[in-house]
C-alpha cells in the first residue's frame, strides 16, 4: 500500500499530524487526562481501602496519669483538757499526714464535728474500741507515748491497706459491681455413709449473711445460688496423721493448692459473666474422716481456708444427715469472714475491738470504699493508657466509633470521680467503677481485632494483577511522549544554532 | 428437746419433699439378639413454676437446689423456658426389630424443641438463640448452628408433653434439628455431671462410655416439662441398643449387666427416692440369673436397687440355645416408612416416601417435613400412588411454609390416610439450590444431612383425656449439592484483571497511537546503509 502511495503522486502523502486525533497536542491531552483520572482516583482508593482509625483523646488520657484520687478526712479529737487536745492534735497531724499520703488521704484534725467525720476520744483506762465512726482510746497510764499510740491507731484505721503485704493484697478479688456467690455443699462420697444430704441454706443465708450483703450494697450487688453435690472426689489422697492419739487425716499446704478438683466438681452455673466467688462446705467421706483440725505442717489450726480470688472452703466432719440452720451457724460465720477477706474488707488493727454486733465497722467500710475507688481509678487509667499505646503501636488496628465513645465516656467518668472525691467517697467509687467498666469494654472491643488477620500484603497481592498490567502502558506512553518531546525540542533548537552559526 | 427434734424432723421432711429424684433402667431383649437399655433419671422440683417471661427484665430470685441440676436450672430461668426437649442420637432406630422406643425422640442427630411463654421484652427468637447457645456450652454440642435456617414451629407434631401455665397468655414453639450432630463421650461427661449421683453410685454407675458408644444405637435426652400441681420435672435419659452377640465369643445372646456395661452396681444412690431396674422377659426360652427379683409382674420383673444385695448384676440366659440364630424374616410392624431421595442430577431430584400399613384397619397419620432450604419442594408435583393406583385424595396438606433461600427452612405439615393393608407412595419433585461460596462446610464433598421426617399415627379409638401420640422418625437423607472449585475466587480475580487490563490496553493504544508515514524508498536505502555499516564493522 505504501508503495502505491509513493509511486502514484495523485494521492498526496497525507500529513497525518493534521488529522485531529493524530495531533501531538491531542495525544498529550489524552495521556494527561488518563493520568489526571488516576491521580484523582488515588484519594478515593486510599479512603475506601484504608482502615477506619478514629483519633483517640490520648492527650487527655496522658494528662490524667499524673492525677490521683485523694480524699479529705475530718477527725474530731477529744482528749479532756484543752491543752492536751491541742498538743495531741499537732502530733497527730504530723504523724497521720506522713503515713496517709500513700493512701491519698488528707487528714484534718478539727475541734467541731461535721457529718461523716470521725471522732477520736482519748480516755483513761486500757480499753480500745470502735463504735460507729468513733474510736474510744484508752491510753492507760502511759501518757508519754500517748500521742504516738493514738496516731498509729488512727492511721491504721484510716488507711489499713497501706500496711498490707503482697500476699494479703493478692487475696482480694478484682472489683466488680456484681458478684455471683455460689454456695455448695460438697459430699466427698455420700454413699459411704457419712454425708449431709440437705441443708437449710436459704434460712442460713437469711440469718447469717443477709446483714453483710445489705451493708456491702454500696460497693457490690450479689447474685446467690446454691447446690448440693453427693459425689465430689478429691484429686489426691489425704495423708493419715495422729491427733491426740487418734487416727485422722490431714492436709498439707501443698494439698490445699490442689484441693479444688475442677474436673469433677461443677461448682457454679455459667449463666452470666459476673465473677464467681465459691463457698464450699466439704464433707469428707468416712474413709477419709475425720479431717484433723490441724493441717499437717501448718501452724494455723483451722478447718477452713481461703483460696485467693476464688473463694473459701470449710471442712466438716461427721455431719448430721440434714444440716439445720443452727448447725450451719459456725460454717456461715466462717463464710462471712472469708467473703469479707476476699472482698478486701480490712481487719481492725491489733488490740482494737469492735463494740458493734456487725462484722465490720464504719471505719473499715469507709477505708474499703476509698481503697476500691483509688484502685478502680488507677486501673481504669492504666487500661486507657494501654489502649492508646496499643493503637499507636499496631497500625493495622481499626478504631471504631464505639471504642472512641467508650474511651471518651471513661475519661468523663474519671473526671467525675476526681471531682466527687473531696465531697463523697461513695460517689467517687461509683464513677470510678463506671470508668473501669467502660475502659475495659473499650479494651476488649472485638472490632479492634478485625483487620489484624487481613494484612495489607494480601490486598496488594490481589490488586497487582490489575494495577501492574494497567500501569505498564500508561507509564510507557508517558516515557515515549517525553522522549519525543525532547527530540522535537532538540530538533527545533538545532536549526536555530545552525542559523546562528551561519 | 423433744420439740426441737420434732421441729427438725418437720423441717427435714419439708426439705426432702421439695425435690425428689428417681432413677429407672428398663432392659428389654430384642428378637435380633440385641438388648435395649433405657435409663431415665427424673428429678421433680415440687411446686415450682416456670419463670414468668414478663418478669425477665427484673432480677431473678436466688436459686437454691439440692437434687435439681443447677447449671440446667439457671439456663431455664434465664430464658423463661416452660418446656424443653433435647435429644442427641447416633444411628438409625430399627422400629421393626426393636419395637417402639421408651424415649420417643430417636431422630438421628441433634433435635431441640422448646415451648416458651410470650410477653417478655426479649422475643421468643432471641430467647431461643440464647437457649441454643447456653445448651451448646453446657453439653459441648454444636447446637449453636441450629439457627434461623433450621428453626421452625411445627405445632401439630410437637405438642407440649407437660402443661403450659395458664397465667401466661400464649406460648410459642421453636424446633430445630441438626442431623449431622452425633452424640459422643464429650456430651456424656456434662450429662453425667447433671445427675445427683454422677456415675458413682446407683444405676448411673452403668453409664460406661466405652460400652455405650460402642452400641448399635445410642442417644441421650434432656426433657424438662411443667406439670400442673406437681412442679417442674427434669428427665435425663440415655438409651442404647447393645449387642451381646457381638461381645460374646461363643455367638450366644446371654447377657448380664457386667457383660453389657463392663460394670455392675456396687452401691445405691443415697438420695434416690426410687431406684428400679425393670427387665422385660421374653415369652419363652430365657431364664433370669441371680439375684431374686423384688417384684414379678406378667412379662417383666423388677429390682429395687436400694434393697437388693450388692454388687447387683442382673443377667439373662438362654440355656437351650447352642448359639444365637439371627432371624432372617423381619416381622411387619404396624407402620413401615421408607424415605429416599432419587435422581443423580445436581439440580433436580425426587423425594419418595413409601408407607406400608399392614394393619387390617385404615390408619390416619400426620406427616411433617422440616426441610432446610437446601432442598426445595415443588408442591404441585406431589403424587400419591396407593398399590399402583393414583389416589391424590389420600393426602391433605394442612400447612406449608415455603423456604426462603439463605434464611428460612420450609415446613410441610400434611395428613395422610393409609387404607388397610396397603402400600402408599408419595413422590414429589425437589430442586437443589446453588449455595454461596461461603455457605459450604469444610467437608463440602460429603454432602448435606437432611433432617428426618416425623409421622404421628393418629389413634382413631382415642377419646378424651391426655392423648399420648407417638412420633415415628424416618431415617435421615444425604443430599449432594453442586460444589464449586474452591480456588475459584482467585481464578476469577486473575481472569477479570487480565481481561480488564487487555481492554484497557487496547483502548488506550488506539487513543494514543501515533501513525507515521514511512517512505518505502527511504526506508529501503536506510536499511541498505545500515547493512553496509554492519558489514564494515
Amino acid at each position: 500500500m505504501a508503495d502505491t502511495a509513493a509511486e502514484n503522486p495523485p494521492i498526496p502523502p497525507a500529513d497525518l499530524s493534521k488529522i485531529t486525533f493524530e495531533s501531538t497536542q491531542n495525544r498529550r491531552r489524552i495521556i494527561a487526562s488518563y493520568w489526571l483520572i488516576v491521580i484523582l482516583a488515588l484519594p478515593l482508593w486510599w479512603k475506601t481501602t484504608s482502615i477506619d482509625r478514629l483519633s483517640l483523646p490520648d492527650g487527655r488520657a496522658r494528662a490524667l496519669t499524673e492525677k490521683h484520687l485523694s480524699f479529705p478526712v475530718h477527725v474530731k479529737l477529744e482528749a479532756g483538757q484543752e491543752q492536751h487536745t491541742r498538743i495531741l492534735g499537732e502530733e497527730l497531724t504530723r504523724w497521720t499526714n506522713h503515713a496517709a499520703q500513700t493512701s491519698g488521704l488528707i487528714v484534718k484534725i478539727e475541734r467541731g464535728s461535721r457529718p461523716g467525720s470521725y471522732s477520736v476520744v482519748v480516755e483513761d483506762g486500757e480499753d480500745v474500741k470502735v463504735d460507729g465512726r468513733t474510736l474510744h482510746l484508752g491510753t492507760g497510764d502511759r501518757h508519754a507515748d500517748a500521742a504516738q499510740r493514738v496516731a498509729e491507731t488512727v492511721t491504721n484505721l484510716l488507711a489499713p491497706h497501706a500496711s498490707l503485704t503482697a500476699s494479703e493484697e493478692h487475696r482480694t478479688v478484682k472489683y466488680s459491681s456484681r458478684y455471683r456467690l455460689a454456695f455448695t455443699l460438697l459430699n466427698e462420697d455420700a454413699s459411704s455413709g457419712q454425708a449431709a444430704l440437705s441443708w437449710d441454706v436459704r434460712e442460713a443465708l437469711e440469718a447469717y449473711l443477709h446483714g453483710t450483703f445489705d451493708r456491702l450494697s454500696i460497693l457490690h450487688n450479689f447474685t446467690i445460688e446454691s447446690q448440693v453435690q453427693y459425689h465430689a472426689p478429691l484429686a489426691f489422697q489425704p495423708r493419715p496423721v495422729k491427733v491426740a492419739g487418734q487416727d485422722a487425716h490431714g492436709l498439707t499446704p501443698e494439698d490445699l493448692t490442689v484441693f479444688v478438683n475442677s474436673a469433677e466438681w461443677t461448682l457454679a452455673s455459667s449463666s452470666s459473666n459476673d465473677p464467681v466467688l465459691h463457698f464450699v462446705l466439704f464433707v469428707p467421706s468416712s474413709s477419709n474422716a475425720p479431717f484433723s483440725d490441724k493441717t499437717v505442717g501448718h501452724s494455723a489450726s483451722s478447718n477452713a481456708f481461703i483460696l485467693p480470688q476464688w473463694g473459701g472452703i470449710v471442712l466438716l466432719s461427721n455431719p448430721p444427715g440434714h444440716l439445720a440452720v443452727s448447725a450451719l451457724e459456725k460454717t456461715f460465720q466462717t463464710f462471712q469472714r472469708q467473703l469479707l477477706t476476699l472482698l478486701g474488707v480490712p481487719d481492725l488493727p491489733p488490740g482494737v475491738r469492735s463494740a458493734q454486733a456487725e462484722a465490720f465497722t464504719e471505719w473499715q467500710l469507709d477505708a474499703l470504699v476509698r481503697q476500691r475507688a483509688r484502685q478502680n481509678f488507677e486501673n481504669s487509667k492504666e487500661t486507657l493508657n494501654s489502649i492508646v499505646k496499643l493503637v499507636h503501636q499496631i497500625e493495622n488496628m481499626p478504631v471504631g466509633q464505639d471504642v472512641k465513645g467508650d474511651v471518651q465516656d471513661a475519661l468523663i467518668a474519671l473526671d467525675a470521680a476526681l471531682e466527687a472525691a473531696p465531697s463523697s467517697s461513695t460517689q467517687a467509687l461509683q464513677h470510678s467503677a463506671d470508668a473501669l467498666t467502660l475502659s475495659s469494654r473499650a479494651f476488649f472491643n472485638p472490632g479492634m481485632l478485625a483487620l489484624l488477620y487481613f494484612p495489607a500484603e494480601h490486598k496488594y497481592a490481589v490488586y497487582t494483577p490489575l494495577f501492574a498490567s494497567v500501569a505498564a502502558p500508561l507509564i510507557a506512553a508517558i516515557v515515549r511522549e517525553l522522549i519525543a518531546w525532547r527530540k522535537a525540542r532538540r530538533a527545533a533548537r538545532q536549526p536555530e544554532k545552525r542559523a546562528r552559526a551561519d | 428437746m423433744i420439740l426441737t427434734l420434732l421441729f427438725l424432723f418437720a423441717v427435714c421432711s419439708i426439705c426432702s419433699a421439695e425435690e425428689t429424684f428417681s432413677e429407672r433402667l428398663i432392659l428389654s431383649p430384642n428378637r435380633d439378639g440385641t438388648v435395649t437399655s433405657s435409663f431415665a433419671f427424673t428429678t421433680l422440683l415440687r411446686d415450682a413454676q416456670p419463670r414468668d417471661p414478663a418478669k425477665l427484665a427484673e432480677e431473678d430470685e436466688s436459686q437454691h437446689y439440692t437434687l435439681f441440676p443447677l447449671a440446667l436450672g439457671q439456663i431455664l430461668r434465664d430464658n423463661a423456658i416452660t418446656e424443653l426437649h433435647l435429644t442427641l442420637n447416633a444411628g438409625k432406630w430399627d422400629y421393626q426389630n426393636w419395637g417402639y422406643p421408651e424415649e420417643e425422640g430417636v431422630g438421628t442427630g441433634a433435635e431441640l424443641w422448646a415451648w416458651m411463654g410470650e410477653g417478655a421484652m426479649q422475643t421468643a427468637d432471641e430467647r431461643w438463640k440464647n437457649l441454643r447457645n447456653a445448651l451448646a456450652g453446657l453439653f459441648c454440642a454444636s447446637l449453636g448452628s441450629l439457627d434461623e435456617q433450621r428453626t421452625t414451629s411445627p405445632v401439630l407434631t410437637f405438642q407440649p408433653e407437660g402443661d403450659l401455665p395458664q397465667a401466661s397468655t400464649s406460648h410459642e414453639l421453636r424446633h430445630g434439628t441438626l442431623p449431622s450432630e452425633n452424640v459422643c463421650t464429650e456430651n456424656l461427661t456434662p450429662f453425667l455431671k447433671l445427675l445427683p449421683c454422677k456415675a458413682r453410685s446407683g444405676i448411673a454407675t452403668l453409664l460406661n462410655p466405652h460400652r455405650l458408644f460402642d452400641a448399635d444405637w445410642h442417644g441421650m435426652g434432656v426433657h424438662v416439662r411443667y406439670l400442673e400441681g406437681a412442679g417442674i420435672e427434669v428427665r435425663l435419659a440415655f438409651q442404647a441398643v447393645l449387642n451381646p452377640v457381638r461381645y460374646s465369643g461363643d455367638k450366644k445372646r446371654d447377657w448380664s449387666l457386667s457383660s453389657l456395661f463392663d460394670r455392675s452396681i456396687e452401691r445405691s444412690c443415697p438420695v434416690a427416692g426410687s431406684s428400679d431396674i425393670v427387665v422385660q422377659v421374653p415369652p419363652f426360652g430365657a431364664i433370669i440369673t441371680e439375684p431374686a427379683p423384688s417384684a414379678n409382674n406378667a412379662g417383666s420383673i423388677a429390682y429395687d436397687v436400694r434393697r437388693v444385695d450388692k454388687p447387683l448384676d442382673v443377667g439373662m440366659r438362654w440355656p437351650d440355645e447352642a448359639w444365637f440364630e439371627y432371624p432372617l424374616d423381619a416381622p411387619p410392624s404396624a407402620l413401615m416408612i421408607r424415605r429416599t431421595l432419587k435422581g443423580s442430577d445436581q439440580y433436580k431430584g425426587r423425594l419418595s416416601v413409601v408407607l406400608t400399613n399392614s394393619a387390617m384397619a385404615e390408619v390416619k397419620t400426620s406427616y411433617l417435613e422440616t426441610m432446610p432450604w437446601l432442598l426445595q419442594f415443588y408442591l404441585h408435583s406431589l403424587r400419591v400412588i396407593c398399590d399402583g393406583i393414583p389416589r391424590d385424595d389420600l393426602v391433605s396438606i394442612i400447612s406449608y411454609t415455603p423456604p426462603v433461600p439463605h434464611a428460612r427452612p420450609s415446613l410441610l405439615q400434611a395428613l395422610l390416610t393409609l387404607p388397610a393393608n396397603s402400600t402408599v407412595e408419595l413422590t414429589m419433585d425437589v430442586v437443589k439450590p446453588f449455595l454461596r461460596y461461603t455457605e459450604h462446610p469444610p467437608d463440602a464433598h460429603r454432602g448435606w444431612d437432611l433432617p428426618p421426617a416425623v409421622f404421628v399415627p393418629l389413634d382413631a379409638n382415642a377419646t378424651g383425656g391426655r392423648l399420648r401420640l407417638r412420633r415415628v422418625y424416618t431415617s435421615v437423607l444425604l443430599v449432594d449439592l453442586a460444589v464449586p472449585d474452591f480456588s475459584m475466587p482467585y481464578n476469577v480475580i486473575i481472569m477479570s484483571c487480565t481481561l480488564i487490563a487487555l481492554i484497557f490496553g487496547s483502548v488506550f493504544n488506539l487513543l494514543t497511537r501515533k501513525f507515521v508515514v514511512v517512505s518505502l524508498a527511504k526506508a529501503k536505502r536506510a536499511a541498505v546503509d545500515n547493512n553496509n555499516h554492519v558489514r564494515r564493522d
